[in-house]
């Protein structure tokens, strides 16, 4: 019989995964059981998994094939947010989660787990498809790689891909020492650098706003669009990972990658095709295009600040420095603003704005596009009468897009008020939107890597990026402080009035 | 929030903008505690006057927040006075965690079984423009009338429910011999089988299984009754179709089950040399069997109204897959 499945009907089925082993390092860890394990459960909830499916759990804790279960049973049942929970649903899933004790940088443990994938596969006819998902420490993925190298688990009869959570690297030279690292068990197009925003809906969806319509793309560059504002504002503290944190930052942790990425989304060229390397072939154009700043013109482009103590929703919260875990004279900062330009013919002279900071007056992520004024202002001055367009993709929460313009106010008077016309994922698509998780895990096992991020993608990133770092931490300025539950320090505000912009309040 | 309404289109219409006016008034736009309307389809509703209306309003408004539509609603029947009459209101609800409220528009026409004809034609007047039209027809009656085709007509597609009918093969015959004359239908029956035929092809998204699929298969599927109803033909036509399409050659038996309920979908086997899939239904779970004995159960919730038409809703044009089995169903 042919090996297609007659029983496929495209219309109806979302797509279905083939059969495969996924193998989780670090399998007790938070990630797996906060979003891994849920996500999977959902997916078996909705019969989107393969029949030939299990999970292999793979992390120090000595524990039984059942004792795993149990703990990730509890994990799904705490963490899964809007799923029912079903016995028989879990029991059935249940039967394809094993587990296996070892140390990441213990040989024989890489060969007990390709004992054991040999049985699963005899067992689920999981067709000799592995995915290894690395949600562990940054600092074990080299080992972890270097072990299943050794135990040649990197190949096989069926297809061996590799998930790596990011960061990737915390510079330019240790992410291509890590990709290289992961070259000598994977193939690049087999390595995939989960970047969990991308798979958000809303991103999704700024492709199919931009090239499934046509009415905006004309609009989409520098004679149209003054400036962009992209905003991750998140209203929590660094919430018990403050010696994490404090290792990272806001630059390295939320710029480096999640906001170019919706940056590069926004702004790259239309791809010939929605196959994942035309996609990400723009993508990384556009990261590629991004002017990276001379010395010069860091610290008038770029504002990092750390927040002090302040009040939050009328309750004290504490500042970075007495958070648990960080050091009293640490300089990580909390906040962060850049100004880039994109040096190509689209965007060339616009400046794209982007911030991200822990304990700002919500949580909010939004892209703001603010396109020219009109030339001519033929209605009276008042600064109502002359507010520009404005073009909102919220990406969380209350996803959705809006148009801001102007309109007549009813009456005699030539008065302008601004009106926004919204279009809500909510209203519009009542049905749940799958996790972020749910997304990336069934692109990996389909082997769909066009929301994943490229090792050429990484280094873009990190080249912009890392003459900023460099340049703060060598400047003798202190981080400017803002108090908690403020929209950041002064200095992100002067640096926008320079070209004579204000940060939206989202 | 309802007003009656004369009978003529922009009458119709007007009131329906009265409606936002009404509401706009109610809301605090500056604050983001207005009112969003939301329209992505219109869905016009044809159910007779004993039609369980309580209910459907229930479905309906269950509906709006995944697929939010201008509904119409034409309940014919007895005569009413007058012959036509209708009212406009707004289905509201204030999604979880926000302040604005989302609404959609409902149009109520009720009218005489003289004046059906008269009222698919001011439904077809009051959709809003350039969106997907989709009809429901809750009135099998309805089907073997000229305003069936009127109904047709003014919709992209026309969604039926063949359970009601007392012979599932006759109905077969007629919805093929629809579908046959170019019209796009969609049958609740069919939207029935939709998780087991889900089931049964994630089961077969696994190269080895189909390797392992030989060149002659036997295909089994159990219901309660004597009859077989509408959805087990379409299983078995839809499971045989499938694999003489990739070249095996099928034996179908639909068989009586004593220990299911009348007209339920018991089972289904697919048996052959090295194969068995064993698939059943009960207490709210679907489950399947293999022949290695490995198992999966996944949730198989009571077809409802709403979760039904919640997914046909999702389908504005052809569905070929239908079209083929229901093709295959009418000749068994």
């Amino acid at each position: 019989m042919t090996l297609a499945n007659p029983f496929r009907d495209d219309l109806r089925f979302e797509r279905r995964v083939p059969e495969c082993a996924l193998v989780i390092f670090g399998a007790t860890g938070d990630l797996n059981r906060r979003k891994l394990m849920p996500a999977l459960y959902r997916l078996a909830y909705d019969r989107r998994l393969s029949a030939g499916f299990a999970v292999i759990g793979v992390s120090r804790t000595p524990m039984s094939d059942d004792q795993f279960r149990e703990k990730m049973r509890d994990a799904v049942q705490h963490f899964s947010e809007d799923t029912e929970f079903s016995p028989e649903v879990w029991d059935a899933f249940a039967r394809c989660l094993y587990y296996l004790p070892g140390d990441i940088g213990d040989a024989d443990a890489y060969s007990r787990l390709a004992a054991k994938l040999a049985e699963i596969d005899k067992t689920h006819h999981t067709g000799g498809n592995v995915l290894f998902y690395l949600s562990t420490q940054p600092s074990q993925y080299a080992p972890a790689v270097r072990g299943l190298g050794g135990a040649d688990l990197g190949q096989g009869s069926g297809w061996r891909r590799l998930v790596v959570e990011k960061p990737f690297g915390h510079d330019l030279a240790s992410a291509r020492a890590l990709s290289e690292q992961l070259h000598h068990v994977f193939r690049e197009s087999d390595v995939y650098r989960i970047d969990h925003y991308l798979g958000k809906e809303t991103v999704q969806n700024i492709l199919a706003f931009r090239f499934a319509n046509g009415i905006f793309e004309p609009l989409w560059n520098r004679r149209y669009v003054n400036h962009v504002q992209i905003t991750a504002a998140e209203s929590i503290g660094v919430e018990g990972r403050g010696a994490y944190y404090q290792e990272a930052g806001a630059l390295a942790d939320m710029i480096q990658n999640h906001l170019l990425q919706v940056m590069a989304t926004m702004a790259m060229e239309p791809s010939a095709s929605f196959q994942a390397d035309a996609v990400r072939d723009e993508r990384s154009k556009l990261l590629r295009s991004i002017r990276p700043m001379k010395p010069g013109e860091i610290l008038s482009n770029s504002v990092l600040g750390q927040y002090g103590p302040g009040r939050v929703g009328g309750a004290p919260v504490p500042g970075f420095h007495q958070e648990p875990g960080v050091e009293p004279q640490s300089r990580t900062e909390t906040y962060a603003a850049v100004t880039f330009f994109i040096e190509n013919w689209r965007w060339a002279g616009v400046p794209f704005y982007l911030r991200s900071g822990k304990r700002l007056p919500k949580r909010v992520s939004e892209i703001a596009i603010q396109f020219n004024a009109a030339p001519l202002a033929i209605f009276n001055g008042a600064a109502e009468n002359t507010a520009p367009n404005l073009l909102i993709v919220r990406i969380q929460p209350e996803e959705g897009i809006s148009l801001k313009f102007l309109s007549k106010r009813p009456g005699s008077g030539m008065n302008l008020r601004p009106v926004s016309m919204d279009f809500s994922y909510g209203s519009s698509f009542g049905e749940r939107s799958p996790s972020a998780y749910e997304t990336l895990l069934l692109d990996a096992m389909l082997g769909d890597a066009t929301l994943y991020t490229r090792q050429d993608m990484v280094e873009a990133s990190w080249a912009v990026v890392e003459p900023i770092q460099k340049a703060w931490r060598e400047s003798n300025t202190d981080l400017p402080a803002y108090p908690a539950g403020s929209w950041g320090p002064p200095a992100a505000d002067e640096m926008l009035a320079r070209r004579g912009h204000v940060w939206r309040k989202p | 929030m309802a007003s009656a309404a004369a009978l003529s289109p922009d009458r119709i219409l007007r009131d329906l903008a009265n409606v936002w006016v009404t509401l706009g008034k109610q809301g605090q736009p500056e604050t983001g505690m207005g009112v969003l309307r939301a329209c992505s389809l219109n869905l016009v509703v044809v159910a007779e006057e004993t039609d369980e209306f309580q209910a459907l309003g229930e479905t309906l408004a269950a509906l709006m927040p995944e697929h939010p539509a201008r509904t119409i609603v034409i309940r014919y029947g007895a005569a009413p006075q007058p012959e036509l009459s209708a009212r406009v209101f707004a289905q509201c609800w204030m999604p979880f965690g926000q302040r604005r409220q989302i609404c959609c528009e409902q149009i109520e026409i009720a009218a005489s079984e003289k004046a059906l004809d008269d009222a698919l034609s001011l439904a077809g007047a009051v959709t809003a423009a350039d969106l997907p039209v989709i009809a429901w027809c809750r009135s099998p009656r309805l089907m073997d009338r000229d305003g069936f085709r009127k109904l047709a007509g003014l919709a992209r597609r026309v969604i039926v429910d063949t359970a009601p009918f007392s012979h599932a093969k006759a109905s077969l015959a007629r919805l093929a011999e629809l579908v046959g004359q170019g019209l796009s239908l969609g049958d609740l029956s069919w939207t029935r089988i939709s998780r087991w035929r889900g089931m049964i092809a994630q089961t077969f998204e696994n190269r080895e299984r189909l390797a392992r699929v030989p060149g002659e298969v036997r295909i089994r599927v159990r219901f309660g009754g004597k009859e077989a109803p509408a959805t087990a033909r379409y299983l078995g036509a839809w499971i045989a179709e499938s694999l003489k399409a990739a070249g095996i050659q099928v034996t179908l038996t639909l068989s009586s089950d004593a220990s299911a309920a009348q007209g339920e979908l018991s089972g289904a086997e697919l048996d052959g040399a090295g194969l068995r899939v064993e698939l059943s239904s009960g207490n709210g779970r679907l489950r399947v069997k293999m022949e290695d004995g490995l198992e999966h159960c996944a949730s198989h919730p009571p077809a409802t109204d709403y979760l039904l038409m919640r997914e046909e809703l999702g389908i504005v044009g052809r569905d070929p897959v239908f079209e083929r089995t229901l093709r295959a169903a009418a000749a068994l």
